[in-house]
Formats: structure tokens, sequence, C-alpha cells
């Protein structure tokens, strides 16, 4: 008798164990960020101190896990179809209108959505608004803005001004074709200007968006539409756009397809001006060219006179809808994105800020690459929210692709382009 | 007991074996199987959980789509370059380790490592080698004072580089199989034929070549259906680019399926390659029988 009691109460603190250490148990709030050098901002989410203050007041425990960057939203897409997936996605904004497409994002609320709106600067605002208000998340300070950038020492070298960019297309072949440097055989071992033709077509639209857009392209007529609209593709400055890189590839020989990545050529000295996002150059720049004297400006335009037309992107903290801390997830967001911790940690990782009331403080108001920012962010544009965007970005990155590979002549690869952008802006909207 | 009894819980005894097996099989290959086949004729909403039927309009679709048409070409030219070939140098390494030297059993392994290695792991340390400035290969080539290759920088050489690639990852298994193959052929055959005069060329042709044929058959059939699911080395090396040029049917169905989110028409996609792999296997299968040696 005495055993079987014995044995009785110890299934019984057993059978108690789990309920107490799950009463002990803090919740775990849970953020997905891509890992690597993707974008300056995820590397933060490494420091431990960042969510402390939160947890502490909470009593929560913030974890927040790296992806791979290249397979980050198909992980995100299956894990929210298996309903097991982080409560906070740190995304990239391009991203969005695919997740929108599968009713897959909580929207900011109505009251803070209006609030933040008002508060920020005006290309946070931009990026920030899907039509009429509506947020399905908070980019995060530090935004991408595409901007030129060369080699000052390579400039001097060619006998060019080092603080004068080229401000038109002429001027830009121009300048490409004296920075280029040749060996003995003629092979090309320095480009002037070092373009992206491979890789992912989302990656390959973002960086000539520049000269697609500057001559009047639009990936979608309506950016703030989310069904329905026109891809306007196929038009003069389309094939100006293209014609531009493909007469530096061919008459001028000032870039080549064997320089791939842009910005590791830029870093590496053996291309003397590209266009991406500037923050990843700022962020790359001390580690892997230290010696490097950079300048940084809107791209060109067309001709003397034209706007200059720059991309803006930012990473953005979004919920979804799967997302099993919810309240928690957007208490954290909001704590993340407020005035105060915007101007905290944009001073302490050397970011920019987002509300316009940090702008006016030190030492971003006297910071030359912040302030050098200001003068671009007018010129920025944001990509379209469509839910065909996938499909309208695969059919200009292939045609990019094609045309610089002489595959197929400008104006068939881009009015298959415009066939493919308007089936996949129609099929989205059904 | 009956001999019946007995032989019914003999036969019980077998199923409750392979029951395990058979059930893993079933939940984690023929269930999915079954529903990819499905998805083909519906419009799929996963995360909705909404499915709509629309018949073959999927298959319509593929069939007008130009960029599955050039997948299913790029993964034909593909499938008829890496079997062959890989085939054909594979029997040529059995061959020469069918005799014996010094050190043999180390480049047997050496030759057999990229098998066992992580395709996506070899495919980046590839990458590296295939960089136009400061990869290998062009080292390689200006050392022998030939010009540089783009390799997978244009559309014009992606395609053959993956091939390389491919056949460098694959050679040692073929090697090993056709190892196998011709240390199962009876010395007596090699015997007989050298009395009669035969020189060494004349003995590979006449015995060995015939006498591998159901070898040869497993490998292409294998090959061949390894190489119409080629996908880790295209996702890696060129993720499909450029212009297309390395796209294949199973990038293809990946993109439509986990970046578009059209579940419906990536299920058809791999439905259509089912359909070919299963054909073209079939084919290989009869006209292979007519090779079948017993010795």
């Amino acid at each position: 008798m005495r055993r079987l009691t014995g044995l009785l109460a110890v299934l019984a603190v057993l059978c108690l164990l789990p309920a107490f250490a799950s009463a002990q148990a803090k919740t775990t709030v849970t953020l997905w960020y891509p890992a690597g050098d993707i974008t300056a901002g995820a590397a933060h989410f490494a420091d431990k101190a960042l969510f402390a203050e939160f947890e502490a007041k909470h009593n929560v425990k913030v974890e927040a896990v790296g992806l791979d960057y290249d397979t980050m939203q198909q992980k995100i897409f299956t894990a929210a179809a298996g309903r097991n997936i982080a409560d906070i996605l740190f995304i990239d904004n391009g991203w969005a209108p695919g997740f929108l497409k599968e009713e897959m994002l909580e929207p900011v609320a109505d009251a803070k959505a209006k609030a933040w709106l008002a508060a920020v600067s005006p290309e946070i605002k931009e990026l920030s608004d899907y039509g009429n208000g509506r947020m399905w998340g908070y980019p995060q300070y530090g935004i991408d803005v595409y901007g030129l950038t060369w080699n000052k020492e390579h400039f001097k070298e060619a006998g060019l001004d080092p603080e004068k960019p080229p401000r038109t297309w002429a001027e830009f072949r121009e300048y490409a074709k004296k920075l280029t440097k040749r060996d003995a055989q003629g092979n090309i071992t320095r480009v002037g200007y070092a373009i992206r033709h491979v890789g992912h077509p989302h990656g390959i639209v973002h960086k000539h968006f520049w000269a697609l857009y500057s001559a009047g392209v639009r990936l979608v007529d309506d950016p703030l539409l989310l069904r329905g609209g026109k891809a306007i593709i196929n038009t003069d400055g389309g094939k100006a756009a293209l014609k531009l890189v493909l007469d530096m590839l061919d008459v001028d020989k000032s870039t080549s397809l064997n320089f791939p990545d842009p910005r590791a050529a830029f870093l590496k000295g053996i291309a003397s001006m590209q266009i991406s996002e500037t923050v990843s150059i700022k962020a790359r720049q001390p580690k892997e060219a230290p010696d490097l004297k950079w300048g940084m400006a809107l791209p060109p335009a067309p001709k003397a006179g034209d706007a200059p037309v720059s991309l803006l992107g930012a990473w953005v903290y979004s919920v979804p809808k799967q997302a099993k801390n919810k309240a928690l997830a957007w208490q954290l967001i909001e704590w993340l994105n407020s005035p105060e911790k915007d101007y905290e940690l944009c001073r302490k990782y050397d970011a920019s800020p987002r509300y316009k009331v940090n702008w006016d403080k030190e030492p971003f108001k006297s910071d030359p690459y912040d302030q050098a920012l200001k003068v671009m962010y007018p010129a920025g544009k944001k990509l379209p929210i469509n839910l065909g965007f996938n499909g309208v970005m695969d059919a200009v990155g292939g045609a990019i692709q094609k045309v610089w590979h002489h595959e197929a002549p400008i104006e068939a690869a881009l009015a298959e382009a415009e066939r493919q952008a308007n089936k996949a802006i129609a099929d989205a909207a059904k | 007991m009956g001999l019946a009894r007995l032989r019914s819980r003999h036969l019980l005894h077998a199923y409750l074996f392979i029951a395990p097996v058979v059930l893993l099989f079933g939940v984690f290959r023929v269930v999915p199987a079954v529903q990819t086949l499905l998805y083909s004729v519906y419009k799929v909403e996963l995360l909705r959980g909404r499915f709509t039927f629309i018949g073959l309009d999927n298959f319509r679709d593929l069939a007008a789509e130009p960029a599955f048409a050039q997948a299913m070409v790029n993964t034909l030219v593909y499938v008829a370059a890496i079997v062959p070939v890989s085939a054909a140098l594979g029997l040529a390494l059995a061959v020469l380790f069918n005799t014996r030297f010094p050190l043999r059993e180390l480049f047997k392994a050496v030759y057999f490592a990229p098998m066992v290695t992580s395709t996506a792991a070899a495919a980046m340390v590839w990458w590296w080698l295939y960089n136009p400035q400061f990869g290998l290969f062009n080292v390689l080539l200006r050392l022998a004072h030939l010009p540089d290759q783009p390799w997978l920088m244009s559309s014009r050489t992606a395609l053959t580089a993956i091939i390389i690639f491919s056949v460098w990852k694959s050679l040692g298994y073929n090697m090993v199989i056709y190892l196998a193959g011709l240390q199962s052929i009876p010395q007596q055959f090699y015997e007989a034929a050298m009395i009669d005069g035969a020189g060494p060329i004349r003995r590979f042709w006449r015995i060995s070549v015939p006498l591998l044929a159901p070898t040869t058959t497993f490998l292409v059939i294998y090959n061949g259906i390894l190489a119409f699911q080629v996908f880790d080395q295209v996702f890696v090396l060129t993720g499909g680019g450029p212009a297309n040029a390395t796209n294949v049917v199973v990038l293809d169905l990946y993109r439509q399926a986990f970046e578009r989110y059209n579940f419906g028409y990536a299920a058809a996609e791999a439905a259509v390659l089912f359909a070919l792999i299963l054909g073209i296997t079939a084919v290989q299968y009869l006209y292979s029988k007519r090779f079948e040696v017993a010795y």
C-alpha cells in the first residue's frame, strides 16, 4: 500500500511538472530577418542588448532568427501555410505584394498609421503608405536610396574632376569610356561602369530602375494600385534605357558582362562607377576597401534638364496573420520604431533616421552622408505594390538580360516583357 | 498446422516487416505525388485553403508560355548532353581502373568523391572556379594562351558550364557501376577472344560493350531520371539565368510555386515532367530488352 501511495505521489508530481514549468516560462516573441550582409540594419538584431529593455519591461524573451536571404521568401510562405511562423517578419518591401496577394500580412491599425505618417519625413511616408494611409508595416531606419557612387582616385587618374559626377547619359558614357582600363591584349581590367546582369531578375531591375524610370517606363502605371493597372514598358524611353547600356557594352566597351557584381567590383577597385544602394557601400567600404575615397550622387538623367530618378527601398517590420503573439509583436514593433528609439538606434548604428524631429538633431543635422541623402530623397520612387508585381519584375528583368546578352533585339524583348507583365497584373487581379 | 495456414502466416510476417517502409513511402512519397497531380487541375490558394477546379487551364497556360517552352528545351539539352557524356567517361574510367596500377584505390576514391559531396557546397566552389576574373579555369586558359571565357556570365556558355559541373559530379558513380559490370564479365570470354587473335580494342567493342548492355541501360535510365530533375546546381550557379538560358523545368516550377505562389500551374509543370520521364523511361526499358544478356 505504501509503495502504491509513493508511486501515485511521484506520478502526480510528474504530471504537475510541465504545468508548473509552463507557468514559469516566458512568452517568446520571434523575429525573422535576413542573415549576412544583405542589409546593414539586419545585422543589429545580433546585438543582444537591442531588446533587453523591452524584454525586462514585458517579461518576455525576444528571439531574432537569421534566415538565408535567397530562400527567405519561400521559407516565410511555407511557414505561413504550415501555421508555424515568426511573430515579426523583417522583410524587403519588394516582397510585400507577393504576401499581400496571399492576404498574409496584418495591417497597421489606422490610428497608429495616421500618427506615423504625420511624424516621419516625406520619403519614409512614401515608403510606408500603401494608398489612403494604409500601412502593412514600418520601414526600418537607414532606408535604401539608389545612387551613383564613384571612385575619386580613378576620376583624378582619368583627368576628371573627382567632385563632379556625370549628370546626363551622354556625360555618363563619356566618363565611363575615360575610366575604363585595358591590359596589353586589350582585355578590360577595369570597367568605367559595372552593371548587374545576372542573378535574380528583381535585382537586375532594381539596379537599372534609374534609367528605366527617368526615361518614362512604369512597371505599373499607378504604383498604389493593388489590383489591375497597366505596365508601360515597350516605349521609346524603355528602348533608350536598354540601349544606353548596350552601347556601353558593344560600342564604347566601357562595361563588361564579366563584372557581375557591381558593388563588389567597385569595392575591389575594378569598377570606377556603379549604381546601387548607397547604404550598402557605406556599410561595406570601411571593412572591404578602407582606403577607397568615393563620392555619391543621384544617377544621371537622360539629358540636361530632365529629372533624375532614384529607387527607394526599405526593410519593413511586419506581422503575419498566422503569428501566435500578435499583440506583443505590435508592441515590440512600436517600441522599436518610436521617435526615441529611432534617435537612439540611428546614433548607435550610424544610420539615417525616419522621424522629422530627429533630422533636426545632431549628429544627423550636420553629417555629410545624411545630408547628401536628404538631397537625393526627393528623386526617389518606390516600387509598385501591385499584386502582379513579381511577374512584372520577372518579365522586365528577363528582357534586360536578353538584350544585354544579345539574345533578343530591344524591341522584341520589351514587347514580350510588356505582354508578360500585363498578363501577370491581369492574372493577379482575378 | 496446414501448409496453407503456414503460408499465410509467413505472408503476414513478411507484410508486417515491410509495413513501416510502405507506410512511410506512402505518406511521404505517394500521397504528395498524387496530391500534386490533383493540384494540376485546380487553382490552388494554399494560405486561404481555397481550391477551385479549373480543368486543363493550367496545362493550356503552360503550352502558351514561352518561358516554360524554353525551360523544357534547356532541360532536354541538359539530359541529351549529360547522360551519354557521363556514361561514356564513366566507362572509360572503369576500363582504366579495371587494370592494376599503383595508388589505384586512392584515385578511385578521388573520382568518386564528388558523388558524396553536397551538390550545393560543390556548386559554390565551382562558382568561384568559373569566376571570369579570378577563377581557376580562366587562369588555366590564360596559361595556355587561350581567350578567357565568360562561363556562367554569358547566356551562350552558362548551360555548358552547368553540364561540365554535372558531368564532374556524376562521373564517379558511373565509373563504379561500370567497374562492377566489367568485373562480372567472365574472363573466359576475353581468353577465348585472345586465343582467336583479338586485340584489346576489338575485345572492348566486341565483348565488354555488348555484355555491359544491362549496366548501360540501368545508367541511362537512372541518369536520365536524375537529369530531368536537375535543380540544385542550376539554383546555386546561375539561378536559371542569364536571360533564362539555364532555366530548367524543376527550377521554373519551384519559382512558380514559391515565388509567385501559382501552385496549380507549378503542379501542372510537375505533371508534364512526370509524364515525360515515365514515357522516356518506358521506351528505354522496352528498347533495352533487345540487349538483355545472360552469362
